[in-house]
This record gives C-alpha cells, structure tokens and sequence, in this order.
C-alpha cells in the first residue's frame, strides 16, 4: 500500500529566511501523525505547501500516487481532491448551512449550474447529513454556521473533509482556538476518522500534552538555524 | 518644523480655493443683483400647476423605469467585470488590469454624457436614458462590487479550493453568500443615484420627467416647474425610503 503523503527534502523560503530546510515526513494510511513545535516554526507554513495553497522552493510531495510538487492548473485540482484540509479557524462559509457546508466537499463532482441553483444530488445530500451524524452535528444541519459554538464548525468543518472522501488530512493547529474540552472530543474525532476511512492524518500541534494522548507518531518541528 | 509644514498647508490650501474661486468666475455681487429676480419667480411659482397631471405622472414613470432598467442592465454588465476586477478572483492579471482600465473608463463618463451620445444613435426618448445609465452604472456597480468582494475573507475560498472544484463553483458556493447582502445594498444605492441622475436626462432628449422640467423653464412657466420639483421630490424619497427599507433588511 502507497503511503498516505510522503515528503522529501522540502524547502521554503520567506524573503530569504529558511522556514523549511529539508523537511521529510511519511504518513501511512490509518495513521495519525502530530505535527508539534512552538509557533513560528513552520508547520502553516509546511502543510499549506503540502497542499499547494504556497509553493515550495523545493523538494518532493507525494500525497498517494500525486506528485503534488510538479503538479499545476486541472491536475493540481484532481490531485487537491485528495486532501482534506482543516483549519484552525474553520473556514466555514457564515451564512450558509452547516449542510451545505459540507457540501463544499462535493463541489468539484457537481455541476456549475446545480451549485447556482444550490441543488445538490441526493447522493451528496445523503453523504452529508451521514458525515454530520458521525460528527455528532445531525441536529444542525439547517443551522447557519456563523451560529455555531467554535467546536462544533470545526466539526463541520472535518465533516466537510469527510465527504470529499480524501485520502490525507491536514490539520493546522485545528484545537488551537477551542476550549480544552472541545479540543479534545475534535482531536479524538480526528484519530478516530483517520483509523475508519483509513485515511492519513497530520496535524500540527503546539500542545505536547495533546500530542502524546492522541497521535500515534510525533513529529517535532524546530526553529530552523536562519 | 510643525509649525512650518502647518503653514505650508494652510498656504497650498488656500492657493487651491483662491484658484478655483477666480476660474469659477465666483461673483457675489452679481448673486445680489440676481436675487429679486429669483423672488420675483419664486413668488409667481405659487400656487404650483398641476394641471395635465396626468402627462406628468407619466414622465415620472418614465423615469423610474429608466432608472431601474439601466441599473439591472448595469449591474449584469457588472457581473463579469467585477469577477475579472477583483484580484481574488480574476483569472488572468492581463484580464484583470483591462477590466480595471474597462470599469474605470465607463465610471469616468457620466451617465448624462452617455445619454447625450446614444440620443444621436437611437433617437429621442428613455431608451437612451436606459443606455446611458446602463454603460455608466456598468462601471461604477463593478467597481463598488470588485472592493467588496476583494475585501472578503479567503479563508472560505481556501477550503472551497481544497474541494478540487473550478473557480466559478469556488466563488459561487463559498465567496458569494458572505458578500451578497455588500453587494445588493450597493446595487441598491447606485439605484438611487440613477434615479435622481435620470431626473435631468431629458434635458438632452432622453425623456423622463426632465423633458418636462426642461420646456416648463423655458416657457418661464413656474408654477409647472414647482409642480414637477415637487414630484421629484416624493419620488426620489420615496425610492430612497424604498431602497433603506430593503437595504435594513439585508444587514
Ligand atoms: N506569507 C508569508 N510571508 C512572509 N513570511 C511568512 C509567511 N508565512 C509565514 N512566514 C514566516 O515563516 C515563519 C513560520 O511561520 P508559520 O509557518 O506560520 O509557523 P507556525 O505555523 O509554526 O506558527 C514565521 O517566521 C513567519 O513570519
Ligand atoms: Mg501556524
């Protein structure tokens, strides 16, 4: 079996300050690997170059069978279909649905004119209401997002990942903004999917506490020399 | 070295207005010899004519028909102009300066200017009222909606980007809910302005209640005049109350 995302010597740069200086890291299926270190060390950095959303200056990304790395225009769509991204501020829509914010997830799969309509396909709908359900939110779906408690949209927010049915989640700092109660139930939520949809998760966190009760690896990220 | 770059100011300014002033050809004395004439008609204005109310009523609709056609044909015109202006959305930079350079041309002429021109293209009358304000409106709803849009947070469109979608799925399901409620309510206050904007089109021919306001003064007949400054008014406050009502509704 390929691994979920393979990294080989990835490096970024901001104005000539090194913020990823060769950096590898594997995730296998099923695994969930934390991504820890102080703020400031690159890991928004690293996993929005993973998912092409900043461009590495080097260094090679394999999220499954895509070589993320090489990858632009309709390609580098197909291959972000792939990945799941959750982020710490939840990037919900506000004034729509917690529903047909998870649909977000089936965009690329669903005509232009259906979105306008906001007609989604059954099979969607049902895909939805069924990743809300297993995020414990079913009894929010019609809420409005911008009205639910910081937990709950990033529960939204990984429901959202779920139906896009992605191979790899990444995870930036997704607890950093929540009560430790809520942080808690989204981290379990987060090893738990990962283990169900054998799906690879990494997850940065600043937390150490956090890391060693629910990651079955950890990746320590340091301050890179300059 | 306060002081002095306060004086420098103040010096600039007042070079500026006493510049304006003389290229202005601002005469107050000429203003007091005028100001009987103006009470004179002011005084023959009253009571204002409403005589052939009817054919005023018309003109009045023509122009709130005018002004509202032109807005929507303006604001669908807006529609890919503002996609291509706003740089969170454009998809090309070349696209995105000659979009800029388009909207900027159109807001620069005013609707007036327009109407003037299409007057000789398609005759007298409110259509090219409606076109004029069409082309302008054209620039400025793309413009107002381009800064809306660019002030959206991307975080959503991020996530939306993650789904592997096209662009036009991207800013129709994540970028366009957040900024509808900014863009009607500015849609609606171009609208506003067209319709006191279109109130003086049929000075140049293009119809509306201006063409009435037009003959009335050169006829020197100023009762009419009162009377169609009167409609003006409520109509104009009642589109603007209209347009708040709604505009409240969307915040
Ligand atoms: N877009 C950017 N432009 C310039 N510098 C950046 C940018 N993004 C991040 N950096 C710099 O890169 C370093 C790592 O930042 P970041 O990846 O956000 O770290 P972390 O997520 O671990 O807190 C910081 O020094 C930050 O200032
Ligand atoms: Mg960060």
């Amino acid at each position: 079996m390929t691994a979920s995302l393979r990294v080989r010597d990835l490096c970024k740069s901001y104005d000539g300050v090194r913020v990823l200086d060769r950096f590898s890291v594997d995730v296998e299926p099923g695994e969930f690997v934390a991504l820890l270190g102080p703020s400031g060390t690159g890991k928004t950095t690293l996993l929005r170059c993973l998912a092409r959303l900043a461009d590495p200056d080097a260094g090679e990304i394999y999220v499954g069978s895509h070589a993320m790395h090489l990858l632009s225009g309709r390609a580098l769509r197909v291959a972000r279909h792939e990945i799941g991204f959750v982020f710490q501020q939840f990037n919900l829509v506000r004034r729509r649905s917690a529903l047909e914010n998870v649909l977000t997830g089936r965009l690329a799969d669903v005509s232009l004119w259906r979105v306008i309509a906001g007609r989604f396909p059954e099979a969607d709908c049902r895909a939805a209401f069924a990743a809300l359900e297993r995020v414990g939110l079913l009894d929010y779906a019609f809420q409005r997002a911008d009205q639910l408690s910081g937990g709950q949209q990033q529960r939204v927010a990984i429901a959202r990942a779920i139906v896009q049915r992605s191979h790899l989640m990444l995870a930036d700092e997704p607890v950093a903004s929540l009560d430790p109660a809520a942080a808690e139930s989204v981290l379990a939520l987060l090893r738990d999917i990962a283990r169900e949809h054998r799906m690879g998760v990494l997850c940065s966190l600043h937390q150490p506490v956090l890391a060693e009760r629910f990651a079955d690896r950890i990746c320590e990220m340091r301050p890179s020399p300059g | 070295m306060g002081a002095l770059r306060f004086t420098a100011i103040l010096l600039a300014v007042g070079a500026f207005y006493a510049f304006c002033i003389a290229f202005a050809d601002v005469d107050l004395w000429r203003l007091w010899k005028g100001l009987p004439r103006l009470a004179a008609w002011t005084a023959r204005a009253w009571p204002p004519n409403f005589e052939d109310f009817s054919t005023l009523l018309q003109r009045a609709a023509e122009t709130i028909a005018m002004a509202s056609l032109g807005t929507t044909i303006g604001a669908l015109i807006a529609v890919p102009l503002c996609l291509f202006a706003a740089a969170n959305t454009t998809p090309d930079a070349v696209l995105h300066v000659a979009a800029r350079g388009l909207l900027n041309i159109l807001r620069g002429i005013d609707s007036f200017v327009f109407a003037l021109l299409f007057v000789a293209a398609v005759g007298l009358g409110p259509f090219a009222g409606v076109l004029g304000i069409a082309l302008h409106s054209a620039g400025s709803v793309a413009k107002l909606w381009s800064e809306s849009i660019e002030t959206v947070e991307r975080g959503p469109v991020e996530a939306a980007t993650m789904s592997g979608a096209g662009r036009l799925k991207i800013i129709t399901h994540a970028l366009l809910p957040d900024v509808l409620p900014a863009l009607a309510s500015s849609m609606l206050y171009i609208w506003e302005f067209n319709l006191r904007a279109s109130t003086v089109l049929g000075i140049v021919g293009a119809g509306g209640i201006g063409q009435e306001l037009k003959s009335s003064i050169d006829l020197l007949d100023f009762p009419r005049v009162f009377a169609i400054l009167l409609i003006v008014l409520a109509m104009v406050t009642f589109v603007d109350q209209v347009s708040a009502m709604v505009r409240r509704h969307l915040a």
